[in-house]
């Protein structure tokens, strides 16, 4: 166990990310970089955005605080001062998704409003299945709750995000793609840390299965929310083009400027779930399909 | 230059001394590394209680850092510390030298 | 940020604290001094030889810093979830890892010094008032008490730290003088932080002070007990001990509960 930790060191973490990845950047992005003149000036698209905006302060939000609720239920130096650096990390991206909400338009005065308006229900109901398995100290559910459900869905949908944005927006590409290379961290933390307390712990399965459960209901039912409101694909391709990008996004198999919102969400649902599947399955818990919202 | 009006008038209260222009300062950096590098200048090490000071320089009493303006300082002016992230009004001591009194 | 060409104090107070307190900030600030260390260790720097004597010292006082700056982890993480705004939450954040960062860079000290079993070791060599403390400084973040949390953990234990650290480092080998300095780098930040939270709201519910003023006259005594068991080891006679509450003192005297 302290062989695999130390790879997950601060001294690590500091040459990876600050002197790394993170160096150069400001807010996550290249110094200058602003989001397109269309997205800002048209009212629909900037809302949209906002709207898209306000669910990443909110995941990141709960990830900060179970991050570093889990801190003190961690039974060991090395998980402690690791989830020391994944706090900060979440912090980080609490303070660039915030940016960029004031990038779009957001007054300072008014943030919190807006992420009251906008907050989807049941991505605020998804974060209360696993903070209460924080606020209860239990560290085996909490770190698969976290590390796994919700930064395996992260992981996932910030990637779907940076293949539609990243001919598009640069700058908030870029925003994404410094958080991905945080998140491979910290599900990569999740399994192998939680593999052993899984074999330690076996009692604790049922439980942590209803939880992911739960968080995956929830998690489909904010998918199912998002993509209602998503545009059609003629009117992405359109803004696509208008935004002079390419038109066409591959992910997945799935071209996200032409393809249908009912099938974008059916592969972001498919493709979380399969990686749960398989995340779960490694640690040896039994993956629980939710009822599909 | 310290756009505070509050703090202008308080100083031109204390003693009087805005009447007469103030120095001007260039700031180089002086190997204090412990915030981004373009706030640097602004900060030196202190050497202890035998270190002179400028008219442009006032003592953080948070964290014991050189706090340094542009400028020559004058009560009533507002300086930071971002070392230890506090605000201070700078004001004169019964013995003459300039102080920095933390403002929460 | 400030304009170019205008002076760093020009910042309005509420565009400061947004600036101090953001991930940004602390990531270029850090960055000036870390960047060229490795486990807080310049690579130039050389050991010194130390006697069996010195070295069981050294140990010993390590084993006590470990302690402390595992108490300020796990407080540190712990009012993340209690913080009233986002700037804090985010501050936090920053002081998590740092804390994080000393009780890494502490324990591969140890580990230079022939520590093999470095957890074991702090367990043994802990002194009971420190311990006392941590429990104490735990039972307030869990109590949900921001005031008191606070002031025992960003004010009490950091200024104490940041007086012994620097009075070590003065007289310490060379590799532990460079992971000392660092760390007292990073202290700065959270005294200041600490000092400057309580004092805004202190000035708007005077009513505090009352029970910070009690929660001080309870830790004082544990924590200062550790410092001088903390100087006994380093050897330095009674005499000629840096005057360890000095920079605590001044803060609780500009706090207005001396």
């Amino acid at each position: 166990m302290a062989d695999f930790l130390s790879a997950y060191s601060i001294q690590y973490w500091l040459e990876s990310c600050p002197q790394g990845y993170l160096e150069d950047t400001e807010y996550g992005h290249a110094p200058g970089e602003t989001e397109p003149a269309l997205l800002l000036d048209d009212p629909q698209l900037r809302q949209q955005s906002i709207r898209t905006t306000v669910q990443l302060v909110v995941g990141e939000r709960c990830a900060l605080a179970a991050s570093s609720g889990l801190i003190n239920a961690a039974p060991d130096e090395a998980s402690k001062r690791y989830l020391a650096t994944q706090t900060l990390d979440e912090a980080r991206h609490v303070e660039i998704f915030t940016q960029r909400l004031y990038d779009l338009g957001v007054k300072k005065t008014e943030l919190e409003d807006v992420l009251r308006e906008h907050a989807n229900p049941n991505l605020v109901k998804f974060a209360e299945v696993l903070l209460e398995k924080v606020d209860k100290k239990d560290f085996v559910a909490g770190v698969v709750g976290q590390n796994i459900v919700l930064e395996g869905m992260a992981f996932t949908v910030f990637e779907m995000l940076h293949a539609g944005v990243k001919g598009v927006n640069p700058k908030f590409a870029h925003t994404l793609s410094g958080t991905i290379a945080d998140e491979r961290r910290h599900v990569g933390f999740g399994e192998n840390r939680i593999g052993s307390l899984i074999k330690e712990h076996p009692e604790k399965k049922p439980e942590i299965e209803r939880m992911q459960r739960d968080m995956s209901y929830y998690m489909l039912a904010t998918f199912a929310d998002a993509f209602r409101r998503a545009p059609d694909a003629a009117e992405r391709k359109r803004l696509a083009q208008d935004l002079g990008g390419r038109p066409e996004a591959s992910w997945h198999g799935v071209d996200l400027a032409t393809a249908d919102p009912k099938d974008m969400e059916q592969a972001l649902a498919d493709t979380v779930l399969k990686e749960f599947k398989t995340r779960l399955g490694r640690i040896g818990i039994e993956y629980q399909s939710p009822v599909r919202p | 230059m310290n756009g505070d009006a509050d703090s202008k008038l308080a100083g031109a209260a204390a003693d009087g001394e805005t009447s007469k222009p103030r120095q001007r300062f260039v700031l180089e950096e002086t190997g204090f590394d412990e915030v981004p590098e373009k706030y640097r200048k602004y900060y030196r090490k202190w050497k202890g209680p035998s270190d002179d000071l400028g008219p442009n320089e006032v003592l953080c009493p948070v964290c014991k850092v050189v706090i340094r303006s542009t400028r020559e300082l004058r009560p009533g002016d507002r300086v930071y510390c971002m070392a230890c992230f506090t605000r201070f009004t700078v004001t004169r001591s019964e013995l003459g030298a300039l102080e920095a009194t933390i403002e929460y | 940020m400030a304009e170019s060409g205008s002076d760093v104090h020009s910042l309005s107070p509420d565009r400061f604290l947004e600036e101090v307190h953001s991930f940004e900030f602390w990531f270029h600030a850090v960055e000036g001094y870390l960047s060229a260390t490795r486990f807080g260790r310049r690579p130039q720097t050389q050991e010194a030889p130390l006697s069996e004597s010195e070295r069981d010292r050294l140990i010993t006082v390590l084993c006590h810093y470990c302690v402390g700056e595992t108490a300020a982890l796990e407080a540190s993480s712990g009012l993340i979830a209690i913080a009233p705004n986002r700037l804090a939450k985010v501050f936090l954040a920053t002081q998590v890892v740092d804390e994080g960062r000393h009780l890494e860079v502490l324990l591969h000290r140890l580990q230079d010094l022939g520590v093999t079993e470095p957890e074991q070791e702090i367990e043994r060599r802990a002194t009971g008032s420190l311990l006392a403390f941590k429990r104490r400084l735990l039972e307030l973040v869990e109590g949900r008490d921001w005031e008191a949390a606070i002031f025992a953990q960003n004010v009490i234990l950091e200024s104490l730290e940041f007086t012994v650290f620097q009075a070590h480092a003065e007289t310490a080998d060379p590799v532990t003088r460079d992971v000392l300095q660092g760390i007292v780098k990073d202290e700065r930040r959270h005294i200041g932080f600490g000092e400057n939270e309580l004092g805004r709201r202190l000035k708007v519910s005077p009513h505090v002070r009352a029970r910070l003023a009690a929660v001080r006259h309870e830790l004082d005594p544990l924590v200062l007990a550790s410092c001088d068991e903390t100087m006994a080891q380093l050897g330095t006679p009674p005499a000629e001990r840096p005057e360890i509450g000095r920079s605590y003192l001044a803060a609780v005297h500009r706090l207005g509960f001396a």
